[in-house]
């Protein structure tokens, strides 16, 4: 297990993707710190309640906000990375070899669980490294305090966990959708479309915004983080809803897939 | 199956496999046993379900009945399978951006085998300067060798090779026909698949034939050759078939007035004539065509062929022409 676990983690860093996929976490991680450092610090200089929708917060959710508003993109990135674990897995055929080398399928399939949540934290450091450093630099440059509590750690360690999920999701689907264009199509189309008009529409709806909407995987995302809300109204769940919802989503999409793949027939 | 009780190591055992694709019958309710410290040829026409068969054997196809063994194991429930069973399956299992060394040491990891014997490989199967170049450049003839050396990765006891010669030049095929020698007087178990007869003939001591599905033939390559004879023409078959009796040599008129005679002792043959005062018009050592006997073994069952193909296909074509493509059907 130790040994498919090691070669899981290699198939991932002996392509040219790995890198590529770090620059745009660091690069995105950093740029999003820096705009939300500046645009919530403006807010809170004018804001007595948020009319308008305007954003929320006190000034830990303002940090957390800004140290993880990488993760709108580094989820994205993490779900992708999920998808062609296995995606390209299927597509060049190195399913064979894998199978051969591992026949118990589901400790295969194991293995690369294990190596994606490593993957994910991984990653995760990296967005951390882009949006603390910049962050933390503009909230002291606006006079804000850049490390409000301690919750704040919880929240970068979260935020790793977080990645890690999000990174299950992406092999769950890149498992239930073959085609692995468009399981990423239609992964992100999810989680950056779909899930928003939804929210948005069941947010007409008084018993969809209490009950619903907080457990849709990006709302579930923003709960684990704790970041600002959008003054919208809508129901949150704690940090640990939030950490088990989107655990739950991952669960069983990399279940369901795992499932799928221990009984295919791998021609 | 008088093997069904031992389990030895190396020993291959495929009872009764079949496989269905919805309706279609790929692989239809197939025998045969591969020893240890031989090459066996598992030899059929494209589609006849070589591929689907090997896939069975190493536990990616689910069979729809029957079993496959390996030392009287299933793949899967081998406890190092990579150090039990070497195989190459298809030439295209690489990702294109991932270099060759990179693929050897992913598969390295799974069976705690050191980088050294990836290099050493490398070496062996003679690619390793394009080893560190991304394999999604690497020509057929290097994917190959490529495959070939994960196979050969863990040192294990059987490899299972299909269609390895395929894209090699013919070098290359020297090259694996040596290559394989060697392995199977390690006493290896080794299972090559091919289209080609003629392509294993030279390399494969026994041989498993199937088509459409089903086992045609399984046996030594000797026993598919026949036996060795010579082939001579003359102006009087039946007198020369008589001195060659006074030597001791039986004999045979074919159907075209050749005679075949029994010995491969083609100066025997000559001498005999010259006293007998017959001329020679011909003489030479008679080998099986075993392209032709190939194709009779896996096409002379094709019902479009019709009946009798095994004994002259010209025949039965003649009387297809006659009596229309329906009659000839059995
Ligand atoms: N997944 C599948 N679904 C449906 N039919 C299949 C599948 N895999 C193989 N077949 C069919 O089963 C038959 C046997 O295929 P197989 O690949 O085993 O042949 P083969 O002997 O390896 O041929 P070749 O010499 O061309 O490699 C073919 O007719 C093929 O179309
Ligand atoms: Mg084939």
């Amino acid at each position: 297990m130790v040994g498919a676990i090691r070669s899981e983690l290699r198939k991932f860093f002996t392509t040219r993707m790995w890198w590529g996929m770090a620059i745009g976490i660091f690069v995105g991680g950093a740029l999003f710190a820096a705009f939300f450092a500046y645009a919530f610090t403006s807010d809170l200089a004018g804001q007595s309640g948020g009319p308008g929708g305007m954003p929320t917060g006190d000034a830990e959710q303002i940090a957390n906000s800004v140290y993880t508003a990488g993760l709108s993109i580094g989820y994205l990135l993490l779900l992708t990375i999920g998808v062609l674990q296995i995606g390209s897995e299927y597509r060049h055929k190195t399913i064979t070899g894998t199978f051969l080398a591992t026949p118990r399928r589901v400790r295969a399939m194991l293995a690369k669980v294990v190596a994606l949540l490593v993957i994910g934290a991984v990653y995760g450091l990296v967005s951390l490294a882009g949006s603390v450093s910049v962050g933390a630099v503009v909230l002291g440059l606006r006079d804000v305090d850049a490390f409000p509590s301690t919750q704040i750690v919880r929240t970068l360690a979260l935020s790793l966990l977080v990645l890690g999920l999000w990174a299950l999701i992406g092999l769950g689907i890149g498992i239930l959708i073959p085609n692995q264009v468009a399981a990423l199509l239609i992964g992100i189309g999810v989680a950056w479309i779909v899930e928003p008009l939804a929210s948005v529409l069941l947010g007409f709806w008084d018993w969809g915004a209490q009950h619903v909407v907080q457990f849709m995987p990006t709302q579930a995302t923003n709960a684990i983080v704790n970041a600002v809300q959008d003054g919208s109204g809508t129901a949150r769940l704690d940090w640990w809803g939030g950490a088990l919802t989107l655990t739950a989503y991952a669960v069983v999409l990399a279940g369901i897939g795992i499932w799928r793949t221990s009984r295919a027939d791998i021609a | 199956m008088t093997t069904a009780t031992t389990t030895r190591a190396g020993l291959i055992e495929v009872t009764g496999l079949t496989k269905r694709f919805g309706t279609f019958t790929a692989v239809d309710d197939l025998s045969f046993t591969v020893e240890p410290g031989r090459i066996t040829g598992f030899l059929g026409p494209n589609g006849a379900g070589k591929t689907t068969t090997l896939r069975m054997l190493l536990g990616l196809i689910r069979p729809t009945s029957g079993t496959a063994t390996i030392g009287g194991h299933p793949y899967v429930d081998l406890p190092h399978p990579l150090s039990s069973v070497g195989a190459a399956l298809e030439a295209t299992n690489f990702h294109p951006g991932r270099s060759g060394r990179d693929h050897l040491l992913v598969l390295a990891d799974t069976a705690d085998v050191p980088a050294s014997r990836v290099d050493e490989l490398l070496e062996l199967t003679g690619i390793p300067a394009a080893a560190r170049k991304r394999a999604g450049g690497y020509s057929m003839g290097m994917r190959q060798r490529l495959g070939l050396a994960a196979a050969l990765l863990a040192d294990p006891e059987v490899l299972v090779l299909d269609e390895p010669a395929n894209g090699l030049d013919p070098e290359g095929i020297r090259w694996l026909r040596g290559f394989l020698r060697h392995l199977s007087g390690q006493g290896k178990t080794i299972l090559v698949s091919s289209h080609l007869l003629r392509e294993v003939e030279q390399t494969v001591d026994d041989v498993v034939i199937i088509a459409n599905g089903r086992l045609v033939r399984s046996g030594p390559m000797a026993g598919l050759r026949g036996t060795p004879g010579a082939l001579v023409q003359t102006s009087d078959p039946a007198a020369l078939a008589g001195a060659l009796r006074v030597a001791d040599v039986t004999s045979t008129v074919a159907e075209d007035g050749s005679l075949v005679a029994d010995t491969t002792d083609l100066r025997l043959v000559g001498d005999v004539a010259l006293r007998a005062g017959l001329p020679v018009y011909g003489l030479a050592p008679r080998t099986a065509d075993l392209e032709a006997l190939f194709f009779e073994l896996t096409e002379g069952t094709n019902r479009n062929l019709g009946a009798g193909a095994a004994g002259s296909p010209a025949v039965p074509l003649e009387r297809d022409a006659m009596t229309g493509e329906e009659g000839a059907n059995e």
